[in-house]
């Protein structure tokens, strides 16, 4: 298969994934409030392929300012192991050191909201340093 | 006893000798411009791959484009 196949049917997997995670959305808060929100499937429909279209608008802009030069190569893609072996053991060590650290205090049980919350803060960190080291 | 250290490399003088823009190598080696600064400025090592291909872009014999520095 080639790449532009491969590529056009990554978008589509991408945007179809979306759209049912929408109607799933939906099909959740009808089932606990028992009204379901179908006014909603036309936003989530435009909002994914609106957002696709912006992405591959920014895509063609960016890849018109830089000509033919790749994006990434072999240097960017050694940068980018080496950061996520680091970004993996302090990631390892560091909650490790943080659990200790509140069972000494005397926390015993954490709650599934705040642990999402920090593990979602942790993930949107190593996200961005990814993108950082990307450009170095 | 000699030992070796460093891996030095001529890409910038060749080409600027060759008036080859970075961009333009970029363009035709497919590597980004940072790694060809990089590469000049000695603070990254090439693959054997991309040395074998900037040797051949340059036109000049491997060993003319990178060699070891020794130290006593």
């Amino acid at each position: 298969m080639s790449v532009k196949r491969l590529q056009y049917l990554l978008w589509t997997v991408i945007v179809l994934c979306m759209i049912i995670g929408g109607f799933l959305g939906i099909y959740i808060i009808g089932k606990e409030t028992g009204n379901y929100p179908v006014e909603l499937m036309l936003p989530i429909i435009i909002g994914v392929i609106g957002g696709l279209m912006v992405f591959l608008m920014i895509s063609k802009w960016s890849q018109k300012r830089r000509g033919n030069v790749p994006e990434i190569d072999e240097r960017t893609l050694k940068n980018l192991q080496k950061y996520f072996l680091g970004a993996l053991y302090f990631i390892l060590i560091g909650s490790g050191a943080a659990l200790l650290i509140a069972y000494a205090m005397g926390v015993k049980t954490i709650e599934t909201g705040l642990l999402i919350l920090c593990l979602g803060g942790v993930f949107l960190m190593t996200i961005a340093g990814a993108f950082i080291v990307k450009r170095v | 006893m000699k030992s070796f250290v460093k891996v030095i490399n001529h890409i910038k003088e060749v080409r600027l000798a060759k008036k080859i823009t970075q961009i333009q190598m970029a363009e035709d080696l497919q590597i980004t411009r940072q790694t060809i600064n990089a590469i000049e400025k000695n603070k990254y090592n090439p693959s054997l791959e991309l040395a074998l291909k900037l040797a051949k872009y340059l036109d000049v014999p491997f060993e003319q484009l990178f060699y070891l520095e020794e130290k006593e």
